[in-house]
């Protein structure tokens, strides 16, 4: 088995088609699995190498799959979220680009341990270009009978459905996107109950981002250990640290967790352009609170950022350099909050539009003393308090710019 | 059961209860928007957050169900931080037009913003301007400024009616309630939008502008537009700010009876409104001298001498009575003993508006409140039979819904060769240029009694508004005859 078969992007220039997937020892581990292991096994395989999930809230996706009810005759779901609306995001684009059939090996041993027929992919409407390329892959293994009925001689079989999105950031959100798979508008749903237990069309559904299951191949490949040998204990691996913004090389680099942030950007995005120094990093999407150019120590992985009071979300690094004043940030971020809100609940659909309102009334130089403490005590008024996790995902990062760069913003409202 | 507690307070609900409701339970009200209990838990307004020990955000109470030694406080400086919050988000983009707004006086956001608000604004943005006045349905308008998005409206369509007329559109603040194509909602339940929008937000344009909530007198009664027998409160003004001794109804809305209809009615129910205020007859008329006042006390000597005055043993087959399935069971059974077991009527018939037809929530085919009342009190219900009536020498009609059998023509041919005919009604109508002396009756919701709906259930109502002075009911007009028509001492043989 080559080394490739277990990087998420395969090097440059090779091609994503089946046959070179498969000379890379594509396929290997589904056969492997269906073919040699009991689903319950698959699983276990799974929680030991502490895969957590690659879409933002870093759900131990083992895990995940052992809350699906085992037995019962009815259909059960596995929904890949190809959704990747979080702004600085663009790592699942790549896997399904470069290499899907990656992501379908994964989404077969999923499919296996869970006791799942049906799969349904849904990927954001900008990919439409993406999506065709991911249906010529799927063409070529149905015709190479690695997806559809009887696989590798068995009789467990998996068919996979594109569903194409329509441009809402909210049906990233599991419970948004199985709505809008169902054809209804996209909010999310009250929890619990959980997909695991009633998801798609009231079925029991499995909903991974497609990095995490890119990542499954690997594990049931190498085993745990190779996979919890890597990155850091509590939170195993390699992830693909998607860096745009100040850096000179912008890009995919796949390396191990925790891996400290300015590594990343240094030694990897080519750090800053001349003459620029690093004012702050959005460390996993525009959802998590940025970091001061002081906290670029910190090691990207869910504990260490957490601790961090941020989060590694979908690991999208957004260099911002000192040339970018600090309000246009807030109100590019406030735009998008105020924009991509549901509108469903309270303190989202107003909490995001008013704080929108009041930053750019800022940025238009009509900003009042007080107007700062207001967006921190509206962003604290819809922290917790919101029906899915889209309120502390627009008040987190606000909050935190606010707090951490006040001087500048203080002085911005003055001027 | 569960047992959990609630504000320190102990109370066991049965397993499944949520949390808001086993509040309820313990005499603790949590504030809430969205949640209704006839419909699922949306969770959207995020007013009735609490806190629930041993988790570390505050939690719905609409949605989270019970469990065994919960604690829950819906007291705690967090939790009426969060309400403030939510209020206070609410009323940045609300337009405040609460001096025109028809739902001023029994409004959520007003009163949780005067039990868990005031606060002075911090809003100083432009807000958001929307349509007003938006046609969604038949006497339906749609203010989206005061649309708080609960989606009361839209889940009731959906769940409870299965029409589903209503959606949300766009999205965010620009988020909005609407109909599909601008096809209008169009069924038979669209006035309980009006009774379940928490807020100003869908008003009926029967009782826009009317009135203020204030004034308005509710009490419960039974709806007698058809079998089932529905909850309804009927809501007056009498005097102030109407005229000294004016007493207007100026609106019927849904009671709660879980066994009967839950807390919804249909819309022919709620249009009864009309029927207890407009088209009445209000005064004894004497055909002969129309303009003299008379008593109903004096008409019915009149009416109980022209009885006596056909032979003793002729009686049974020349009085005719037309009786009706909106009259109460207890007068029904006055009806039963005057007419049946005192006179020996042979001619007792039952005119009751023509059936209709059912739905599948609530309205019956049957269009009369009591039908199984009358059975109860030994009718055997028939329709008027007019060459039956034509040959008899007195004729008591009670009720109009003769009027609605029968083309004024038919009646006027078939009565022309009666010598005596009386009419008891409570609204003007054909027989009332044919009757000798005409009678103003009560309608159901000015009387007290009781009705058996269509699945056999006895329910006593009381006086929901008070008869206009002259008008009385059939209880009063029947014990009257009866003390006239029948001897002290209660003997039932007067032939």
């Amino acid at each position: 088995m080559s080394q490739d078969a277990v990087r998420l992007l395969p090097a440059d220039g090779s091609s994503w088609r089946l046959e070179a997937y498969l000379g890379r020892g594509g396929y290997a581990a589904a056969r492997k699995a269906v073919t040699s292991m009991a689903p319950a096994d698959v699983i276990a395989e799974v929680r030991k190498a502490g895969l957590r999930g690659r879409g933002g809230a870093g759900f131990p996706a083992g895990l995940k799959w052992s809350f699906v009810p085992q037995g019962g005759a009815g259909p059960r779901y596995l929904c890949v979220n190809a959704d990747e609306g979080e702004p600085g995001t663009f790592k699942d684009r790549a896997i399904l680009v470069r290499n899907p059939h990656l992501l379908l090996e994964g989404m077969v041993i999923a499919a296996f341990a869970v006791g799942i027929r049906t799969a349904v992919v849904y990927v954001r409407g900008e990919y439409d270009r993406v999506a065709d390329r991911l249906r010529e892959a799927i063409a070529e293994a149905e015709k190479a009978g690695f997806i559809g009925p009887g696989l590798f001689g068995t009789d467990f079989g998996l068919d996979v459905i594109v569903h194409l999105g329509a441009g809402a950031y909210i049906c990233g959100e599991e419970t948004a996107l199985l709505e809008s798979v169902e054809g209804r508008r996209g909010q999310p749903r009250l929890k619990p109950p959980f997909p695991a237990v009633v998801g798609l069309f009231r079925a029991p559904t499995v909903i991974n981002n497609v990095e995490t299951l890119a990542s499954v191949p690997g594990i049931l490949a190498r085993g745990a250990d190779w996979f919890t040998a890597l990155g850091r204990p509590k939170d195993c691996g390699t992830r693909i640290f998607g860096v745009s913004g100040a850096v000179r090389r912008p890009g995919l680099f796949e390396l191990p967790t925790g891996t400290p942030l300015r590594t990343i950007i240094d030694d990897y995005a080519g750090g800053p352009p001349e003459g620029v120094s690093i004012k702050a990093v959005i460390p996993g999407g525009l959802s998590a609170p940025l970091l001061r150019a002081e906290e670029l120590g910190t090691p990207m992985d869910f504990d260490s950022l957490a601790q961090a009071c941020s989060m590694i979300g979908s690991a999208a690094i957004v260099v911002i350099g000192d040339r970018t004043p600090i309000i246009d940030v807030l109100q590019v971020m406030a735009r998008f909050y105020a924009h991509e809100s549901c509108g469903q609940c309270t303190p989202c659909r107003v909490g995001t539009s008013w704080i929108h309102k009041a930053v750019s009334r800022l940025a238009a130089g009509q900003g009042r003393p007080a107007d700062l403490d207001l967006i921190l005590s509206l962003a604290d008024g819809m922290k917790g308090r919101t029906l899915c996790p889209m309120g502390d995902a627009a008040a987190l990062p606000i909050h935190a710019l606010v707090t951490k760069f006040r001087d500048e913003l203080d002085r911005a409202v003055a001027r | 059961m569960v047992g959990l507690s609630i504000d320190g307070r102990a109370v066991r609900v049965p397993e499944g209860t949520n949390v808001l409701q086993a509040a309820e339970r313990a005499g603790v009200a949590i504030p809430h928007f969205c949640y209704h209990p006839a419909l699922e838990a949306e969770g959207n307004c995020r007013m009735c957050l609490v806190e629930i020990e041993g988790l570390p955000k505050l939690e719905l109470s609409c949605s989270t169900a019970v469990r065994e030694g919960m604690v829950v406080r819906t007291a705690a400086e967090r939790v009426v931080q969060a309400r403030k919050d939510v209020l206070e988000f609410l009323l940045a983009e609300h337009p405040l037009d609460c001096p025109i707004c028809d739902k001023a006086g029994e409004c959520r956001l007003q009163d949780y913003y005067d039990a868990h608000g005031l606060f002075p604004g911090r809003f100083f943005e432009a807000k958001e301007r929307r349509e007003k006045k938006v046609a969604i349905g038949r006497g339906l308008l749609l203010d989206r400024e005061r649309c708080i998005l609960c989606t009361r409206c839209v889940r009731f369509l959906r769940k409870v009616v299965g029409t589903g007329e209503l959606g949300v559109f766009e999205r965010g603040v620009r988020s909005e309630v609407g109909t599909y194509d601008a096809t209008p909602v169009a069924n038979n339940y669209s006035g309980n939008l009006v009774d379940i929008c928490p807020v100003g937000a869908i008003t009926d344009t029967d009782f826009r502008f009317r009135t203020r909530a204030w004034f308005l007198h509710g009490k419960p009664t039974v709806c007698p537009l058809c079998s089932r027998g529905c909850a309804v409160v009927v809501e007056s003004v009498s005097g102030y700010p109407l005229g000294e001794g004016e007493r207007r109804v100026f609106r019927v809305r849904a009671g709660d009876n879980p066994a009967v209809n839950g807390p919804w009615i249909c819309d022919l129910g709620r249009a009864g409104r009309r029927d207890i205020d407009e088209n009445r007859l209000t005064r004894m008329v004497k055909a002969a001298a129309p303009g003299v006042d008379l008593s109903w006390r004096e008409g019915i000597a009149e009416v109980a001498a022209r009885i006596l005055a056909v032979p003793g043993e002729e009686r049974g087959a020349r009085v005719a009575v037309v009786l009706n399935s909106f009259m109460t069971c207890e007068e029904l059974a006055a009806a039963g003993e005057l007419f049946l077991d005192g006179l020996r009527l042979a001619k007792v018939y039952f005119a009751d508006p023509a059936p209709g037809s059912a739905d599948r929530l609530l309205l019956t085919g049957e269009r009369a409140p009591n039908l199984r009342g009358a059975l109860e009190a030994g009718f055997q219900p028939r329709p008027p039979d007019l060459d039956a009536i034509a040959g008899a020498e007195v004729v008591l009609v009670f009720g109009p819904p003769i009027g609605a059998l029968f083309t004024e023509g038919v009646l006027r041919r078939t009565l022309a060769s009666v010598p005596a005919v009386y009419f008891f009604g409570s609204h003007a109508g054909p027989l009332d240029g044919l009757a000798g002396l005409v009678f103003p009756m009560a309608v159901p919701a000015e009387k007290s009694g009781s009705f058996i709906n269509v699945d056999g259930l006895r329910q006593a109502f009381g006086r929901a508004v008070e008869p206009r002075p002259g008008v009385v009911a059939e209880g009063a007009i029947l014990a009257a005859l009866a003390r006239a028509l029948v001897p002290s001492g209660g003997g039932a043989d007067v032939r």
